[in-house]
């Protein structure tokens, strides 16, 4: 409560803590000179103090849990922890007024029209501003973002910039600031989306209470601009948005966004130019596309004109451009005004491109690649801030006032070499906003990034943007890779904001027509594997199960041999090899699922070397090993997996880490067996919640397969042991989770003829080799069907033969062994199925999934 | 004599292990119009026949051709054939030409569509890179004042001292430090560095690729550069233009260069250059034949070219 005293509040006004080198206080984004909060944040500190910690602790853990399940992540460079890393999120929003919205708003679109009116000079002008001395050439022609290729190609509607992003600081005296200009393809509209989805359910009625701007009219309209650029004018474009891939530290909001706006998300080899079309590869064959979104930097797009070392593009993508047949959003070569050099320069580029001055201004900024600008900067090094001109992302930031005497005489040094490259602005302390954490909130620098989404005529900016907030308190750059957290950002809705918003709205309503259907191969090839690996991981994790289970409960292994035995099963199977005692486990990969193995070799001590496999073998093959297959296939058809299925693929995480005295037996067995528990689920979401489309066949299929090949390799491995079959065989039905099956059938212990009956024959038995059989069958007969890729029953008689095969063996008893069963027999059926299987596999891979990268010369 | 008629015949032949799907290429082989040459006929020859030829004038004013063959093909034999008519080349006296501080301050400063167009040309690119010891080396003989032809030509003087032309001591990859450190490398290397030493001091230079007819006249040295393409400088001065001087050889631009066009380094005008979908491996072939054809009212004997040892070729490439 206001009127309560402050030493009680949560959140309290900056106050004078700064005081760095003399700079002036930075800007409080919630309370005013005098100590009172600001009007449009009355209403959130009330109701933080409402809520008092506890409860406040309590909402955001909710939060938290959305994030996660929602799994939005960001990826880290160069941090192997990094990978997937949850998005960090601040419960208490930024939250701006209408009336300094409406300023910036309208500072936004002119930025906007301003910089696409440079590009189009630039690309398919005069280069007017060269000639009449707006610009010095050298910032453009040394600049590595000025690509030659892309000059003079047709734009849709003279429209370069699409979808720009504005970063803002508020600098000390309470204005906005631009401080990058980002044209290449602003990445955070989606992460802000986000943002809104999450604080939403933490705050539901704080925000109702004071009538926040919602961003989906924003996104509306950027699927509408993106529609109206499709060349030609053609109705119902097909659209796509072009990934770096997985890898990309935005990823996830490329598979959110591309959910959103509801198109394909494709990555460069889901692409190929064919008669100067962009086509997308699906099952169904070529699709050309009219409008590619794109993520990836210009000059990665086509290896064969731009950065031919680039695996990322298409090849022939800029001649497709060239001929008119594609638009792309934002154009070729729109990231050249990301070099902050071009700042130095708005202003006088506004006046004289717009007659009008620049409402948004710049931080100031100044280039040493002119004397004047270097004049400056030489002189004034302690209150500024230098940067590498041309915004190579990898260049070094000197904050002249932190720089010792050396750095400094070091840095003009380099300045002085190549004075072009290097750029300075204006030190500012960004303004602060609360930021909670454990101990409580925290005072941390704020910046914005907004966003404009344009078709030239209208401009469309995003009500708030993404506001992100420093690391730590003392923590003077704000950047996502260096650990920097976000915050929802808010717009108060004033009384003509309705309106307009609901104009906004109208005509996207009935756009949800969908030319493109088929499915992009490459998700179809990872949807196979993800299907293989998890398939793989679950039946490696069953037979750890089930040897760790006899491991437990078998007390006198010597008396029974049955630890010889399983190891020699394990060792078949090639789970684990059969080491001489000196090796460790990992130094053998146990890679193949038929590896070579040496049955008269004894296993020594198998339960240390099946822990060892449990907690720290991480070779081809291994659970971390299997695991990031899983990852990384899932992750490249994200954006067709549910969120359910999602989550629980993130619980797969390998190798938590256990104190070496916790590691046993049984800890191991509880490890093993949450692990299967995750995978059924996953495999149960499959099944349930994946419609029946090609796509659900895949993913199938690769399990099918998998699953006949460790049942060929269980198979072949059970008959190379000799001894007692009976433990061994009950074992083998328990891997296969057919030990029921096999009671209720037979009233009796196991035998050779019944175990193959239930897990080799039995076409009802969902783990028999039959029952993958007759599934893949039917899958791959379904395939053809959808896709008519010839008539070629070639499948179906492999298919038949092995299924042929099987019931001849069993119909032909063959000379009985001392168990009345011939192993040979079964040990050479299974080579066969096994080889069958993988001529399945190939020709699949063959038939769909040709997406090889291609290569320069 | 008022020019010179040439017949090139330049042959690039791909062959592929495995087969490539598609493959797209982009064609920088059509010889461009200059003030000093004309480009009276050209062709292509094309095997296996492209799915897609098209043309586009590029950023330098070159014509670029761009192929796309999209069926499957284990070999592509690209034969471009020309007929350019070439007059002598102007040059200044060497002694008048202009300090070349002062062509450095006009490329700066002046903002002339010509001055404009050299100050592209002043920046390093991709594969030219500036620094100070190639300005150092400049230097040695851009001393203060001295007119900037007269510089270029003792620059050129010492590039013939120092370097040795050598086809085994460089590939198209060979950085240009590597090559100012070996002292050894091809016409693309001298022309490379050439181009560095003038930007590194400031001064516009661009990368000139073409031809360069090899059949020694009786009493004169043979020339290098022979059997491919050949590479050249072209050096901008404000009010006479751009000279073409080739660094491999120590001279000018004489009746026997013949210019494909131009750009800021190789990699603005490679010949072929290709992205392929499929295939694992190829082998290159490139034979070049440049011929003079004898001027109209005399008969005789049509001059031999040196053509190269495995220009034997002429079966390949549907003719």
């Amino acid at each position: 409560m206001l009127e309560t005293p402050q030493a009680s509040a949560l959140i309290r006004p900056a106050g004078m803590r700064r005081t760095t080198g003399g700079l002036p206080a930075p800007h409080d984004e919630c309370f005013g000179e005098d100590g009172r909060p600001r009007t449009q944040w009355a209403s959130m500190i009330e109701a933080i103090e409402r809520l008092g910690p506890s409860r406040l602790s309590a909402r955001w853990d909710e939060g938290l849990r959305i994030i996660r399940e929602h799994g939005v992540t960001y990826n880290v460079y160069g941090d192997p922890q990094g990978r997937d890393r949850p998005w960090s999120l601040d419960p208490v929003p930024l939250i701006l007024s209408a009336a300094e919205w409406r300023i910036l708003e309208a500072g936004l679109a002119q930025r906007s029209r301003l910089l696409n009116l440079i590009l189009r000079d630039l690309y398919l002008g005069t280069q007017r501003l060269l000639v009449d001395g707006f610009l010095p050439p050298e910032l453009v022609y040394s600049n590595p973002g000025f690509l030659r290729p892309c000059r003079g190609l047709p734009v849709a509607g003279q429209v370069l910039l699409h979808l720009y992003g504005a970063d803002l600081v508020r600098s000390e005296d309470g204005g906005w600031r631009c401080f990058a200009d980002r044209t290449q393809s602003a990445s955070g509209a989606g992460y802000a989306h986000e943002n809104r989805k999450v604080v939403s359910r933490v705050l539901p009625d704080e925000i109702r209470e004071v009538s926040v701007r919602s961003p989906s009219p924003f996104f509306r309209n950027l699927r509408s601009i993106l529609e109206s650029l499709a060349p030609m004018g053609r109705e119902n474009p097909v659209m796509v948005l072009l990934t770096p891939g997985p890898l990309n530290a935005t990823y996830f909001e490329h598979a959110y966004l591309a959910r959103h706006l509801g198109i394909p998300l494709v990555e460069g080899a889901d692409l190929t130019v064919r008669d100067l079309r962009v086509c997308l590869k699906t099952l169904a064959g070529l699709q050309p596309v009219d409008v590619i979104l794109r993520r990836v930097d210009d000059s990665f797009c086509d290896p064969l004109e731009l950065r031919a070392e680039s695996v990322l593009g298409v090849p022939g993508l800029v001649q497709a451009a060239r001929a008119g047949h594609v638009t792309l959003a934002n154009a070729l070569g729109s990231g050249l005004l990301e070099s902050p050099a071009f700042l130095a320069f708005l202003p006088a580029v506004c006046r004289h491109l717009l007659n009008e001055e620049l409402m948004l201004p710049s931080l100031p900024t100044w280039w040493c690649g002119e004397a004047e600008g270097l004049r400056y900067v030489t002189g004034h090094l302690e209150r500024l801030v230098v940067k590498p001109a041309f915004g190579r992302r990898r260049g070094r930031i000197w904050f002249g006032h932190q720089l010792s005497t050396a750095d400094k005489a070091r840095l003009l040094d380099l300045i002085a070499a190549r004075p072009q490259e290097f750029v300075a602005q204006e030190c500012v302390l960004p303004s602060s906003a609360p930021v909670w954490t454990p101990a409580g909130f925290e005072r941390r620098s704020v910046l914005l990034r907004a966003y404009v989404a344009t078709d030239g005529a209208d401009h469309a900016v995003l009500p708030g943007g993404l506001a992100r907030v420093a690391a730590s308190e003392d923590d003077p750059l704000v950047s996502m890779q260096g650990g920097a957290g976000s915050k929802d950002t808010w717009v108060l809705r004033s009384g003509d904001d309705d309106h307009e918003e609901a104009l906004a709205a109208a005509p996207a309503q009935g756009t949800s027509d969908r030319r493109l259907t088929g499915l992009p191969s490459r998700a179809a090839d990872s949807l196979f594997w993800l299907g293989r690996y998890t398939e793989r991981l679950e039946q490696r994790l069953r037979v750890l199960r089930c040897v760790l289970g006899q491991l437990a409960s078998d007390t006198s292994p010597e008396t029974s041999g049955l630890d010889d035995r399983l190891g020699h099963l394990v060792a078949g199977i090639g789970l684990l090899p059969l080491g001489p005692d000196s090796t460790p486990a990992r130094a053998v990969a146990p890679a193949g699922d038929t590896e070579g193995h040496d049955p008269e070799a004894p296993p020594s001590d198998l339960s240390a070397r099946v822990l060892d496999w449990v907690y720290r073998f991480d070779g081809p093959g291994s659970i971390p090993d299997l695991m990031g297959r899983i990852r990384q296939n899932a992750a490249a058809v994200r954006d067709r997996l549910s969120g359910d299925t999602w989550q629980i693929l993130d619980r797969l995480v390998p190798h938590p880490e256990v104190p070496l005295a916790r590691r046993s037996i049984a800890h191991a067995l509880g490890l093993v067996q949450g692990l299967i528990l995750n995978l059924a689920a996953f495999n149960g979401l499959a099944m349930e919640n994946m419609t029946r489309g090609p796509g659900w066949r895949f993913l199938d299929c690769g399990r099918r397969l998998e699953r006949g090949f460790s049942m060929t390799a269980l198979m072949t491995a059970a008959a190379f042991v000799h001894g007692a079959p009976t433990p061994l065989l009950e074992m083998i039905l328990d891997i296969a989770d057919s030990g029921m099956t096999h009671r209720q059938r037979y009233f009796a212990s196991a035998g050779w003829d019944g175990v193959v009956e239930v897990l080799v024959r039995d076409v009802s038995n969902p783990r028999a080799l039959a029952f993958q059989l007759s599934a893949l069958r039917n899958h791959l007969e379904a395939l053809q069907d959808e896709f008519r890729v010839g008539v070629d029953d070639r499948w179906s008689a492999l298919v038949e033969g092995i299924q042929g095969r099987l019931r001849s063996s069993g119909s032909n008893p063959a000379p009985p062994e001392p168990e009345g069963f011939d192993r040979h027999a079964l040990i050479a059926l299974m080579e066969t199925c096994a080889q069958g299987l993988a001529g399945l596999s190939d020709d699949l891979t063959h038939r769909y999934f040709s997406h090889t990268h291609p290569r320069v010369s | 004599m008022q020019h010179l008629l040439y017949d090139i015949v330049h042959v690039t032949d791909y062959d592929y292990q495995g087969a490539v799907s598609v493959s797209h290429h982009l064609l920088r082989l059509e010889p461009r119009q200059t003030s000093r040459q004309r480009c009276l006929q050209h062709e292509f020859r094309i095997f296996p026949e492209p799915t897609v030829v098209t043309s586009h004038g590029d950023y330098f004013g070159n014509r670029a051709h761009f192929i796309a063959v999209e069926r499957p093909h284990g070999s592509l034999s690209i034969t471009s054939r020309a007929r350019v008519a070439v007059s002598p080349a102007f040059l200044p006296d060497t002694s008048e030409t202009p300090a070349w501080e002062m062509v450095r301050a006009r490329c700066r400063v002046d903002r002339t569509w010509a001055a404009l167009e050299a100050n592209e040309y002043t920046h390093a690119s991709p594969l030219v890179p500036t620094s100070p010891e190639f300005a150092d080396y400049a230097l040695g003989s851009f001393t203060r004042s001295r007119p900037i032809f007269e510089a270029l030509s003792d620059l050129m003087t010492r590039l013939q001292a120092d370097f040795r032309f050598d086809p085994t001591a460089t590939t198209v990859s060979t950085p240009l430090a590597d090559f100012h450190r070996n002292r050894r490398g091809v016409c693309q290397d001298f022309a490379h560095f050439l181009i560095a030493c003038l930007r590194s001091i400031g001064l516009p230079a661009r990368y000139v690729s073409g031809y360069l007819e090899t059949d020694p006249p009786p009493g004169l040295p043979k020339l290098r550069g022979v059997d491919a393409s050949h590479a050249w400088v072209s050096l901008f001065c404000p009010g006479i233009g751009w000279i073409d001087a080739d660094p491999t050889n120590g001279c000018y631009a004489s009746l026997r260069h013949l210019s494909i066009g131009w750009g800021r380094d190789y990699g603005d005008i490679a010949p072929v250059r290709g992205v392929l979908i499929g295939g694992t491996q190829q082998i290159l072939r490139v034979s070049v034949d440049v011929t003079a054809l004898p001027p109209a009212e005399e008969s005789g004997p049509t001059m031999d070219t040196d053509s190269p040892a495995d220009a034997g070729s002429a079966d390949a490439s549907g003719q």
